[in-house]
């Protein structure tokens, strides 16, 4: 009775079967995906179980093909890694089928690896970073990203080709990791991977043209412009789309829109005001009194980075079944022609 | 003469060189001349110097393996078809039996000849020896597939017709079965490859873009063909019409994803 089950979970026909219907399901549900982006577009950004509770849960006439091809996957997994283990334990001329043996347990591993970094592991595209900022990592809780220089490179046509980021990977304020990420370089650490997707730029203030000094000067947080009669003004910050709401300042978006300063005004070194204004609105009093008139010449932009985080426990086993697999091939095909060479291939008549 | 234009000239040499020898061959499968025989193999090796010597021009004069548009791709895919062909006919002397591959590298090449040749700049992403790898090994893969679907409709025709013209039964089935599973080991190269690349360049291993999705399929169902030559009812005449519908698997992996629709493996 148990070496009838046996003997089915090691079925070549089941294989057969499974990776057949497995087969004919992903080809009709490739064809479902492709034609319903809003549901499926979504797929390499979260990971499978993620989507699932989103995309997936939701659309359920849309996306059974999914489960039930995994599900036969998963069948399949099984019956192949059985397979392996009756060839390790019971069939004796081992060494005549080791390569294809390592092709199997290689596909059981890469699957195993890819259900376990869809359950446990995490996804985030689209991390915005400028120069000197440090973001939470999502992906994996109490880790840190700082972006500690960023860098476009751009081809003859002025066309973006590549992004250089040095980043530094912090576990609280202790620093695990640090290299420059660029296109195929990415940062590994632990199932982390780090890898640069887009770039753009963000307004951080303007260059002003000041009248009463006759002179332009670069105002960005932290910048300071001298105007006359000792006075002094100091940028404490900028927002490039600022709204007011209860008395207070509020970033809305990092679009330019309504930029607004908080300015700070001194005499002498001493502190007259201190305020937000709106470049869309009236100049505050304060300013007006003191003779400040600003006009505004251009944008001061500096570059910002998008990156993506992913982690997945299960990448490490995944190369393991990778390696495992290309060693298989090889010994696969050496045998193949050896035993070919010796006639010594009764299973190809 | 400039060098894209020296390629050109060197390709439709090489072309007219695969159809004469194209000829040759099926003037000998029908009047069976050993002249007609050596000569179609004297051109078809002259032919694949010639097509080698352009790859080796074209990757010299752009630094990298140009496989990144459609010209590219149609130039490089017939390149693995005739490699594929002289293989086997220098190993078993397959003659007109593999004369559909070079049909296809003669189809292949008619394509591209009157598409753009220059050699477009690469993106830093392709710029990593895991895609000029990715690349080799899927389009051997590919011309292997092909080789095999050129044995399986041969084997049926065969097992029609029982004519001389063309080899036997067991050596077409093991000739077949050859194909399909060194197409099997390449194919499976191409798809490690491509996973440690697109985790290092996206940060994910396995894509579910539909190009990925289909070169999934198209292994899975090698794979089921590697399991199904052990299958009684499969040997024969039924692994015959699977490596006939696996070939149109790959044609649709290749081209019909690759043209009709969006993908991450476009062909320009």
């Amino acid at each position: 009775m148990l070496k009838s089950i046996w003997r089915t979970c090691c079925s070549l026909k089941i294989a057969i079967i499974l990776a057949s219907i497995a087969t004919l399901l992903a080809m009709g549900g490739s064809l479902v995906m492709h034609f319903n982006p809003d549901v499926f577009g979504n797929l390499d950004n979260t990971t499978l179980i993620q989507w699932t509770e989103e995309s997936g849960g939701t659309n359920p006439g849309l996306s059974w093909w999914l489960y039930a091809t995994g599900f036969l996957i998963v069948l399949l997994t099984l019956n192949t890694a059985c397979c392996f283990l009756d060839w390790l334990f019971v069939i004796r001329a081992r060494w005549r089928k080791t390569g294809e043996y390592l092709i199997h347990v290689g596909f059981v591993l890469v699957v195993v690896a890819y259900f376990w970094g869809s359950l446990a592991g995490a996804r985030s595209s689209g991390i915005r970073i400028a120069e000197g900022e440090i973001r939470p990592l999502e992906v994996m809780p109490g880790h840190y990203l700082r972006l500690d220089k960023f860098e476009p490179v751009l081809n003859d046509q002025g066309r973006p080709i590549d992004m250089l980021n040095t980043v530094t990977l912090l576990e609280g304020d202790e620093v695990v990791a640090s290299q420059t990420v660029k296109t195929n370089t990415p940062l590994l650490h632990e199932g982390l991977v780090i890898v640069p997707s887009s770039f753009s730029r963000l307004t951080t203030g303007f260059e002003i043209l000041v009248p009463s000094m006759g002179k332009g000067y670069r105002l960005t947080a932290g910048d300071a412009v001298p105007l006359k009669d000792g006075y002094r003004l100091i940028a404490d910050a900028f927002v490039p789309d600022a709204v007011e709401s209860g008395g207070r300042v509020f970033r809305r978006s990092d679009e330019l829109r309504e930029p607004a300063y908080l300015l700070r005004l001194q005499k002498d070194g001493k502190e007259q005001w201190r305020g937000w204004y709106f470049l869309g609105g009236p100049m505050p009093g304060k300013l007006r009194q003191a003779g400040f008139q600003l006009i505004v010449r251009s944008p001061v932009y500096k570059p910002v980075s998008y990156l993506t985080a992913n982690r997945d426990p299960g990448a490490g086993l995944a190369l393991a079944g990778g390696i495992s697999i290309t060693f298989g091939v090889f010994l696969a095909l050496f045998s193949f022609y050896y035993k070919r060479a010796r006639g010594d291939r009764p299973d190809i008549g | 003469m400039d060098s894209v234009t020296l390629h050109i000239f060197i390709l439709k040499a090489a072309f007219a060189c695969y159809l004469g020898s194209t000829a040759l061959y099926l003037a000998h499968a029908i009047g069976r001349k050993k002249l007609w025989l050596k000569s179609a193999l004297v051109f078809f090796v002259v032919a694949f110097f010639l097509h080698t010597l352009c790859l080796v021009l074209r990757w010299t004069s752009a630094g990298f393996l140009p496989v990144t548009n459609l010209f590219s791709t149609q130039f490089f895919f017939s390149w693995t078809l005739a490699l594929t062909y002289l293989y086997f006919e220098l190993r078993y002397r397959i003659h007109a039996a593999g004369l559909f591959v070079v049909f296809l590298t003669l189809l292949l090449l008619a394509s591209a000849l009157p598409r753009d040749p220059s050699l477009p700049p690469l993106i830093p992403t392709l710029d990593t020896p895991l895609f000029t790898w990715h690349i080799v090994f899927s389009f051997s893969g590919y011309a292997l597939f092909a080789m095999a679907f050129s044995l399986g409709v041969l084997y049926l025709v065969q097992k029609k017709l029982q004519t001389g013209l063309l080899p036997d039964l067991t050596t077409l089935r093991k000739l077949n079965e050859e194909a399909i599973f060194l197409g099997f080991c390449l194919f499976t190269l191409c798809l490690i490859l491509g996973s440690i690349w697109a985790h290092i360049a996206w940060g994910y291993y396995y894509s579910w873009n539909i190009k990925s999705v289909w070169s999934s399929i198209v292994w899975l169902f090698y794979a089921g063909m590697c399991h199904a030559k052990f299958i009684r009812r499969w040997q024969g005449a039924g692994y015959a019409w699977l490596s006939i519908a696996g070939f149109g698997v790959v044609l649709f992996t290749y081209l019909g994803i690759g043209l009709l629709m969006q993908s991450n493996h476009p062909l320009e």
